[in-house]
């Protein structure tokens, strides 16, 4: 098999798989990053969501072929020193309750707040609305994205 | 054990209370802060530089047990919160009981903990009252510091040792609640930090040294067997290491979750199913016949007056039939289990509801005595129930016994999840009012059909509390009716049962809340005044044998009709419904809903809900639950798992739509004031969401909805 480069947290990483290999599970079983969660495999959940580039991305559904040669950021890399604003506002608004799918909505939502500083409660509910929480922190989620965007995290 | 009421009472006999001298698990790692030289019990251990090692005896799914249960520990010994690190009990002789369900983790064991944090606190005293020369009614604490007369202090670091070898109290005096400090406070989940910085958590995230991945292709037909099958076309796929038989199916053992995935892929497209006696099974067959089980004989859970002649002699009869459909659990992490078989013993590591069950079950599966099998508790991503079940850690010791040396993880994709899921069983339900002259409720009927899920637990027994486990919030109607009938008839069903976040009393109090409804619009009486007056002054009654205090019922359900502005002129197309219920006769659950249907579209626009759960432990935890059971309880209105030639029609989110952000109503919480026993709030907020969402429905369009789900042509 072929190894393919790609930039994952800022690291130039080598990874030698079958091209088809959806990029989630090398991050998780390649990589030992764990943290992109799997939760339906076909990109109806959002639980896998990192960045690509600047855009957020279902990594179940980006082939590591499509992923070689671009730079992956993921939850573990989202803040390299200490905690992204938006992790800060998901600790205050205590927006987990098991946990699972938030790394997923902390990606999206960071990515959001990148495109739209200051998004609307319809901005928030055309991305997070892409994804599934099954404990219901969909109102936390909200109140967190909103507390970032005025830059209320502390 | 008969019921699931006797099973709650044996989980909740939780660890064995005060065990001395025990050590905890696992061990010091180099920089790792120094070993807990003070640990007088099961429960914590307190090390020489101050912080406290406490052990969580509940699975966390999202309830808020790993914030809950320490706070409670931390309040009786006066802890500094900020230096509170959490421990995860795994099964053993300290640990006999750990099953997470039915929300009881608070109730089971906030005594146990109590006295655990307040006998160390008063051993942690007596030896700084030694050094002082002090009497120990002489010192206070706070903080996880000891204070003397004449300002002398000492941390409980410092004191550790010596407080190890003071005699452990028998009886330590406990806070009165008004003192508490910790309890009470909004206060945010310990594990929030590693939660959103994507922390290895989960049973997914588990990863040893040497690990391999499986995934398992099983008949999709429940009982169905492989007859044939070529592996060659699985063991081509890199990566892919070999393919074994165990009980449930064929596992495809590979380096990565990919390639066993990809090699299971290849392996299906070999394989001939016997699909056994269950390959015909479909829901429409089976409503045929709980509809002619309902005609027939039931079991009774309970009876009081005499229903029959009441209804016979009644003025006016109303009936009705619901209907509630099967039911996954979907949890956002799929099952999965990680598990090694040694020459000398095994381990599991898994986010399980049930750790000891889990233990023994898998231990029996391969030959081992129980404490020769660890189970290491994961966080579990999403429970509801689910992970109660012991199959998908069972299956995993399988696989790892049969695949040969090293750690395995058995991974279920999402279709797995669902077509193998333990269903929250379908129901009917056929209820009737008899009204005397005045349009009063003389007798009620509700007898309910279906799938029992106490036999499924009970691995197909049949006990003798299964009509009143199956008709749990049926029987326990809190209404002032002269005459009741509620009983429970059983169909066989061919698919595994389990309990789903609020269990049977979902569906019960579905059909009882809705009916009641309906007989209250009959009636031209206004819904909450019937409810109000069918609840009436009383205060405690007996219902079952429990203690059900129906004026803590009445004014949550008169508090939750207040804030919602009960009776309010409401915008063109709105309407508002509310519910009550004493779940499992001990949280006091209103809600009123407010929605609207607009163009066939329905949409939840607020929920308020009041609750009386005693004392409060974590308010903030609280409104979570509730926000969380408003989401189960509108979630469930539109989906539904049906079967076809024995198998799900639906296997992922797309057949099986679950609620999305911008369905999710505005959830207002409000809690009554109490210094009562805390009882649960994990499931109480789910069953009267439904009820007062469809009653709302009929508020706004006069369309009486009695079937789930809410189909797209009920509201055109």
């Amino acid at each position: 098999m072929p190894a393919f480069q790609l930039t994952v947290n800022g690291r130039p990483r080598s990874v030698d798989a079958d091209p088809d290999t959806p990029l989630l599970w090398i991050l998780r079983d390649n990589l030992g990053l764990t943290g992109t969660k799997f939760g339906c495999g076909v990109g109806l959940c959002g639980s896998c969501t990192v960045h690509q580039g600047d855009k957020a991305v279902r990594a179940c559904q980006v082939p590591l072929r499509e992923a070689a040669g671009t730079a992956i950021v993921t939850i573990e890399g989202l803040a390299p020193r200490g905690l992204h604003p938006v992790q800060r506002a998901w600790i205050e608004e205590d927006v987990a309750q098991c946990g699972y799918c938030q790394p997923g909505m902390i990606m999206s939502a960071t990515a959001l707040l990148a495109d739209h500083p200051h998004p609307t409660d319809a901005q928030i509910d055309a991305v997070i609305g892409e994804h599934i929480c099954r404990c219901g922190s969909y109102p936390r989620i909200r109140q967190a994205i909103h507390r970032a965007a005025k830059g209320g995290a502390r | 054990m008969t019921s699931r009421r006797d099973f709650l009472k044996i989980a909740g006999s939780a660890g064995a209370g005060l065990v001395l001298g025990l050590r905890l698990q696992g061990k010091a790692r180099p920089g790792a802060p120094a070993e807990p030289v003070f640990h007088p019990n099961a429960y914590l251990a307190i090390r020489p530089d101050g912080s406290a090692l406490l052990t969580v005896p509940k699975s966390e799914m999202g309830q808020g047990v790993r914030t809950a249960l320490p706070m409670v520990i931390a309040e009786e010994l006066d802890l500094d919160w900020s230096r509170v690190e959490l421990h995860q009990a795994m099964p053993g002789p300290e640990f006999l009981h750990l099953g997470t369900g039915g929300s009881t983790s608070v109730s089971t064991t906030w005594m146990i903990l109590r006295k655990a944090g307040a006998a160390a606190r008063e051993m942690l005293v007596a030896a700084a009252a030694q050094s002082w020369g002090v009497a120990p009614d002489q010192c206070r604490t706070e903080k996880g510091t000891v204070f003397g007369p004449g300002g002398r202090t000492s941390t409980y670091g410092e004191l550790a040792e010596a407080a190890a070898r003071q005699p452990v109290p028998k009886a330590p005096r406990l806070k009165a609640p008004q003192a508490f400090r910790i309890l009470g406070r909004p206060t945010r989940r310990l594990d929030g930090p590693r939660i959103v910085t994507g922390k290895p958590l989960f049973g997914l995230d588990v990863r040893r040294p040497g690990q391999r991945f499986a995934a398992v292709l099983r008949c999709p037909v429940v009982g169905g067997t492989p007859k044939a099958w070529d592996a060659s076309k699985a063991l081509a796929v890199p990566g892919v290491h070999a393919v074994v038989q165990v009980p449930t199916g064929l596992a495809v053992i590979a380096e990565g979750t990919w390639p066993a995935l990809q090699g299971r892929e290849a392996l299906a497209a070999t394989v001939r199913w016997d699909e056994g006696p269950n390959a015909a099974f479909n829901s429409r067959d089976l409503e045929n016949q709980m509809r002619s089980a309902l005609q027939g004989p039931a079991d009774p859970a309970r009876k009081a007056g005499a229903a029959a002649p009441a209804l016979a002699a009644a003025a006016r009869v109303l009936e009705a039939e619901y209907a509630f459909p099967f039911q996954s659990h979907t949890p956002m992490e799929p099952m999965n289990a990680t598990a090694e078989v040694r020459s000398d013993g095994a381990t599991l590591w898994t986010g399980t509801q049930n750790p000891n069950t889990a233990q023994v079950r898998a231990a029996a599966a391969v030959g081992l005595k129980p404490e020769r099998m660890a189970v290491n508790v994961t966080l579990l991503g999403g429970g509801f129930g689910r992970r109660s079940g012991t199959d998908f850690s069972t299956e995993a010791i399988q696989v790892a016994k049969a695949a040969g040396p090293g750690p395995i993880q058995v991974v279920w994709d999402r279709s797995d999840d669902i077509r193998h899921d333990q269903f929250h069983p379908a129901t009917l339900h056929h209820l009737k009012a008899g009204l005397d002259g005045h349009g009063r409720i003389a007798a009620w009927s509700h007898h309910i059909a279906g799938g029992a899920v106490l036999r499924s637990w009970l691995e197909g027994q049949k006990s003798p509390g299964q009509a009143e486990t199956e008709a749990n919030g049926a029987w326990d109607i809190p209404y002032d009716i002269p005459a009741l009938d509620i009983a429970f008839a059983e169909v066989q069903v061919p698919v595994p049962l389990g309990w789903w976040r609020a269990i049977e009393i979902v569906p019960n109090v579905f059909a009882r809340e809705c009916f009641l409804d309906e007989v209250a619009h009959a009636t031209g009486k206004d819904p909450l005044a019937l409810r109000l007056e069918l609840l009436g002054r009383r205060g405690r009654v007996k219902l079952g044998g429990e203690d059900v205090d129906i004026a803590r019922l009445r004014r949550v359900l008169e508090l939750a009709a207040d804030k919602a502005g009960w009776g309010r002129k409401l915008p063109a197309g709105h309407g508002l419904g509310l519910a009550c219920h004493a779940y499992d006769r001990r949280t006091y659950m209103a809600e009123v809903a407010e929605v609207s249907v607009k163009k066939g579209q329905l949409q939840v626009h607020k929920v308020v809900a009041a609750v009386d759960c005693g004392i409060v432990l974590n308010p903030e935890g609280l409104a979570g639950q509730v926000e969380g059971g408003v989401a189960w309880g509108v979630s469930a209105l539109f989906s539904q798992i049906t079967f076809e030639k024995g198998r799900t029609v639906q296997e992922n989110f797309d057949t099986f739509p679950v609620l999305r952000s911008p369905d999710m109503p505005r959830v207002e919480v409000h809690t009554v004031a109490s210094l009562e026993a805390p009882s649960g709030m994990g499931e109480p907020p789910v069953p009267v969401c439904l009820p007062a969402v469809l009653n709302a429905v009929f508020a706004a369009t006069g369309k009486r909805l009695r079937r789930l789900p809410i189909l797209p042509a009920d509201l055109a």
